[in-house]
């Protein structure tokens, strides 16, 4: 029986208690209170008001030393993008990221100031968090974040953005917005989900009628997902569409093809308008096929040498809900991939084959929104041709399998027959097999791998075939430790195969757990790599490079793993620059101390980023080399270069360690 | 004033308010302790409790703490108690004063004492094996002059010395005797159930008189509990502070706080359970705290020491007469599932105008439960506050079944 009662009233005097018990302890307590005041702060978080009351007190908060002892201490060393995955988190954590949110806020509207974090570094912060974040600023939230996350949870963190959005304004945001698509859409991924879904948000949420220039590349990027040709534009949907076209004149289909081709060739973007009108002209009018993949003539040759073969693997794969494979297809074509007979035969093997349940469960699930009509393997086979297409849209998706997806992408570059042969061996078998120092490794033996519950945010491929790989990394680099250098070494060319050299250098010394010569490590990273002073020779095979990622503070974060695809001089700016594969698909990201890989307009082959030599080398820990043709170089290399590379690492992620000077014998 | 005070025992909470105090005072704990302690200028000394021989013992100890100037002992927590008492019997001078410390260490002896002062006690035996048990189950039931059809008495066993109830098992019947308990677990107590409602007494002591009388009204033993106490123990104030007395008069207690457990039946029988003279646990002393504004922990070390005024005495505890505003409670959280993987906070708690604060863990990745032992570990409490006694036990009741990890 519920008596009535007067009840305290309910206003956030339990906060002030619980704040001014903060104020009052020491040192011995203040996590203790905090974590109790963080508990309180969660209910706050709950409506607008208490947010107010929260970001009114936010210097008193600092003063008390809310964020003691948490990793939300020194605001300098956040990373925008480690943002949504703590606001997901549930429970206090969710709650201090929040808090520390408002800080920024705070720090960007000059209402405080904190060392260290200027109000444009906040302001700058806060739209990377936002764009990032829009799910929540719309409120359409991804499955994951539905299943993760509590009806509670997400309330309060729907209301962070709406207090971010109400006190910054979201015209700033649209900038942003529209360079992050750019960006994304110039690396060509093979997995398009996540910029697809930005430009469904913009569609649907964001005014995009005025005349700047970022308003106008919005709506060219949503007309190529939404409206890509004249015809198109009128439909509603592909089916509507696929009507439609039956009734067109042959000009009409052509320059429906053309305007088609022209928004692919631009953004990387397929739909299914395209792939009906694909499936149309396959039947009734192949002339339209080379102007709808806006082929070249060496790539309209491709075509025509192998229509029969393209047209039966086509048919069987393209749809209305299977189209973003035509992009990887036009690719393909102009790589001349078709005349090797060993991926003809490959690609039709897998044609044939049947799917491993277990494999097939993988690739169902890594399908946002499967439709009944679409097997598994059509999946698979639409993967396959994308990554075949696109070596350097090859990405890790959100699990740690960098060194699986670089290999990938190696393999797709260098031997494709031998790629497809790996994937069909996975698919069917659910099992692969790698010979490492004279033991036999088969993945479905070995324990688990890096990754423990793999993130299916990835592409077909990726989902079966990363899993095997990443065991039987993981085994390799067990059995290789405990030697006197890195694993890598060993593991590196046992894992890719031999297009990697044998020579290898680490600047980390294990026995002595420290820099050990880096000045020496320099030099032949230089002389192995860099055009002006290795006699001019290119990179032919890519290069399994480690390197330190860096907050835009400079500080150490952790470890990664690229490839140095190429080494050239840009007319545009006027230096060397060094071009890479990372495969996170952030390719734009803030190391610090101006290091800023970029994605365009340096030179860039889509999927690369790029910086300026000496900048790159300043990042890397770990790379190989040809011992045998460096030697006689390395007397070329000019002090200063290695000076000025010496500083910028020792002024960064050198600070995070020990550093021996003695020279080394390489 | 005490030249200075030995906390024997590690405890943050009390630390902190020992500073605040500005008395001079040192830590007596485990080595693991040094470093923070050293990182954090808390005076401290290591000692490994759990050794006893030629060269770790109460003189050496005694020796250590000469140079801090120590004359008051202070324990913390259950396996300090006995250190605290030969100390605190060499300072005062008094060798009973080990001895006290030792009955407060085995529950059938402090049975024994409280019998011989006159106390109510149930039945109660030292038991060394399985027959032993049923032996004493069987002459309880006699006693009782229970029919073999009659459901039997109940019998407690308790571990002579763990702190609380770790090791506490309820027997029901000779079946029980089979089924819960082991022959590792003997010697052992066992008694007999004691009929009433349970609540505990937080009693400062100085000069053998009480100085403050706490009383926590027990709404769940294990569970939860709030302080003051609801206004039927509340009624029967004057009755407790008088069995308290008689208590502290049998044992002869001088300076401290002693926290016993009894049971009051509906005709005001007292029935003494068992007493503790260290820091009690489910936060207590910290809804004390709260409940009467003044620092409890502070009033526990203090206490110890009688070299204190009656000034200083006044200053420490609240007014005689002061009466506390709201109740203040807490419940602890106890995963009801065997694998956990969220921690979520009902909506209705988080409209609770008396809910406070909580101190629930998320859970790792995913967790499982493992069984519970003397109420095993709690993943956290979460805090009441509010002035209608009724309405708190009703919510620690509610949100003692409510399921907060999924």
């Amino acid at each position: 029986m519920i008596k009535e009662h007067d009840a305290p009233v309910k206003g956030f005097s339990n906060f002030d208690r619980s704040f001014q018990e903060l104020k009052e302890a020491t040192s011995l307590t203040r996590k203790e209170k905090a974590q109790k005041l963080a508990t309180q702060i969660e209910m706050m978080a709950r409506t607008k008001r208490g947010l107010t009351y929260l970001y009114d007190q936010i210097d008193d908060l600092l003063e008390a030393d809310f964020f003691a002892e948490t990793p939300w201490k020194d605001a300098s060393k956040l990373v925008p993008s480690l943002v949504k995955g703590t606001l997901r988190a549930g429970g206090a954590t969710t709650c201090y990221e929040i808090v520390s949110d408002l800080r920024m806020l705070a720090v960007a509207r000059k209402k405080i100031t904190i060392q260290n974090i200027s109000p444009d570094d906040a302001t700058k912060y806060l739209e990377e968090v936002i764009v990032n974040n829009l799910e929540f600023v719309f409120n359409e939230l991804t499955e994951e974040s539905r299943e993760m996350m509590s009806k509670q949870d997400i309330t309060k963190v729907q209301n962070l953005f709406d207090f971010l959005i109400d006190h910054s304004g979201f015209d700033s945001v649209k900038d942003r917005l529209a360079e992050e698509i750019k960006q994304i859409c110039a690396q060509r991924p093979v997995v398009t989900r996540k910029v697809r879904r930005l430009i469904h948000l913009v569609k649907y949420q964001v005014d995009i009628t005025p005349d700047t220039p970022a308003d106008k590349l919005l709506r060219f990027y949503v007309d190529a997902v939404y409206h890509p040709s004249t015809h198109a534009a009128k439909c509603a949907s592909a089916e509507e569409y696929q009507q439609l076209i039956t009734k067109l004149s042959k000009d009409d289909l052509h320059k429906e093809a053309e305007e088609m081709a022209h928004f692919m060739k631009d953004t990387g973007l397929c739909t299914s308008f395209m792939s009906v009108l694909f499936l149309h002209g396959i039947e009734h009018d192949s002339t339209i096929i080379p102007k709808l993949l806006g082929l070249s003539e060496n790539g309209k040759a491709e075509w025509l040498s192998y229509k029969e073969t393209i047209t039966r693997l086509m048919r069987e794969i393209a749809g209305i809900h299977i189209y973003q494979c035509l992009y990887g297809l036009a690719r393909m074509l102009e790589k001349n991939l078709f005349s090797r007979r060993a991926v003809r035969s490959g690609l039709n093997n897998l044609r044939l084959a049947s799917i491993h349940p277990h494999a097939e469960t993988r690739i169902m699930k890594s399908v946002v929104k499967p439709h009944s009509d679409v097997s598994a393997k059509q999946y698979l086979m639409s993967s396959i041709i994308r990554i075949l297409g696109q070596p350097l849209g090859v990405g890790q998706g959100n699990n740690a399998t960098c060194q699986s997806a670089r290999g990938m992408s190696m393999w797709s570059q260098h031997s494709p027959a031998k790629l497809i042969s790996m994937i069909i061996t996975v698919a069917t078998q659910n099992n692969l097999h790698y010979m490492f120092e004279n033991r036999d490794l088969e993945s479905i033996k070995l324990g688990k791998g890096l990754v423990d519950k793999l993130d299916y945010n990835l592409d077909a491929v990726s989902v079966i075939l990363v899993p095997h790989l990443d065991k039987i990394y993981n085994e390799m680099m067990k059995m290789a430790s405990g030697r006197t250098d890195d694993p890598h070494k060993w593991v590196n060319p046992a894992m890719y195969g031999h297009w990697i050299q044998l020579g290898f250098a680490s600047c980390y010394n294990y026995l002595f757990q420290s820099i050990h010569d880096y000045k020496g490590f320099l030099r032949i990273f230089f002389a192995a790599y860099h055009t002006k002073y290795n006699s001019g020779r290119k990179i032919v095979y890519p290069n399994p490079v480690g390197i330190f990622i860096t907050t835009n503070k400079g500080a150490m974060v952790g470890f990664h793993a690229v490839s140095l695809l190429r080494v050239k001089w840009d007319e545009h700016s006027q230096e060397v620059r060094a071009y890479f594969l990372n495969p996170n698909n952030e390719g734009r990201q803030d190391w610090g101390q101006g290091i800023q890989p970029t994605v365009y307009g340096h030179g860039e082959k889509a999927g690369e980023s790029s910086l300026p030599f000496y900048q790159f080398a300043a990042r890397i820990y770990a790379y190989h080399f040809n011992k045998l043709e460096v030697k006689q170089r390395i007397s070329d290399v000019p002090e200063q270069e290695i000076d000025r590379v010496d500083k910028l690492a020792r002024e960064s992620w050198g600070r995070s360690y020990n550093w021996i000077e003695t020279p080394k014998q390489w | 004033m005490a030249n200075c005070y030995a906390l024997i025992g590690w405890s943050l909470q009390v630390i902190e308010s020992m500073q605040k105090t500005g008395k001079p005072f040192v830590v007596v704990s485990l080595p693991d302790f040094e470093s923070y302690a050293n990182e954090h200028d808390i005076p401290f000394v290591s000692y490994e409790f759990s050794e006893w021989s030629d060269s770790s013992n109460s003189l050496d100890l005694y020796e250590k703490l000469k140079e801090f100037n120590v004359d008051v002992a202070v324990p913390l927590f259950e396996e300090t108690v006995e250190w605290a008492g030969a100390l605190n019997s060499i300072y005062r001078g008094d060798p009973k004063v080990l001895n006290r410390a030792f009955l407060f260490r085995n529950k059938a002896m402090m049975k024994r004492k409280a019998l011989i002062g006159g106390l109510k006690v149930g039945l109660f035996e030292e038991v060394y094996n399985k027959e032993g048990v049923r032996t004493f189950m069987k002459r309880l039931n006699e006693a009782n002059l229970n029919l073999p059809d009659d459901e039997s008495s109940w019998v407690h066993l308790k571990p002579f010395s763990a702190a609380g109830t770790v090791g506490h098992r309820l027997l029901r019947s000779e079946e029980d005797i089979d089924k819960k308990v082991k022959d590792s677990d003997f010697p052992c107590l066992a008694e007999s159930h004691l009929v009433g409602k349970e609540f505990s007494c937080e009693a400062f002591i100085h000069k053998g008189k009480i100085r403050f009388l706490n009383i926590t009204d027990y709404v769940h033993l294990g569970y939860s509990n709030f302080i003051p106490e609801g206004k039927y123990l509340e009624s029967k104030r004057e009755l407790i502070h008088q069995k308290m007395q008689q208590l502290v008069d049998i044992f002869g207690i001088e300076y401290g706080m002693i926290h016993p457990e009894w049971f009051i039946d509906e005709n005001d029988n007292l029935s003494f359970g068992e007493v503790a003279c260290r820091i009690p646990g489910g936060h207590i002393l910290e809804l004390c705290s709260k409940a009467y504004d003044f620092d409890a922990l502070a009033a526990f070390v203090l206490s110890h020491d009688p070299s204190l005024t009656e000034d200083e005495l006044d200053d420490i505890f609240p007014a005689d007469d002061y009466k506390a505003e709201n109740y203040y409670g807490n419940v602890m959280i106890y995963p009801q599932k065997n694998q956990i993987s969220k921690l979520e906070i009902p909506e209705e708690l988080q409209e609770e105008p008396y809910f406070l604060d909580h101190t629930l863990v998320p859970p790792l990745t995913t967790q499982k439960i493992s069984d519970r032992e003397g109420y095993g570990n709690h993943f956290g409490a979460v805090n009441f506050r509010g002035p209608d006694p009724e309405r708190m036990e009703e919510l620690l009741l509610h949100y003692e079944t409510v399921d907060f990890y999924q």
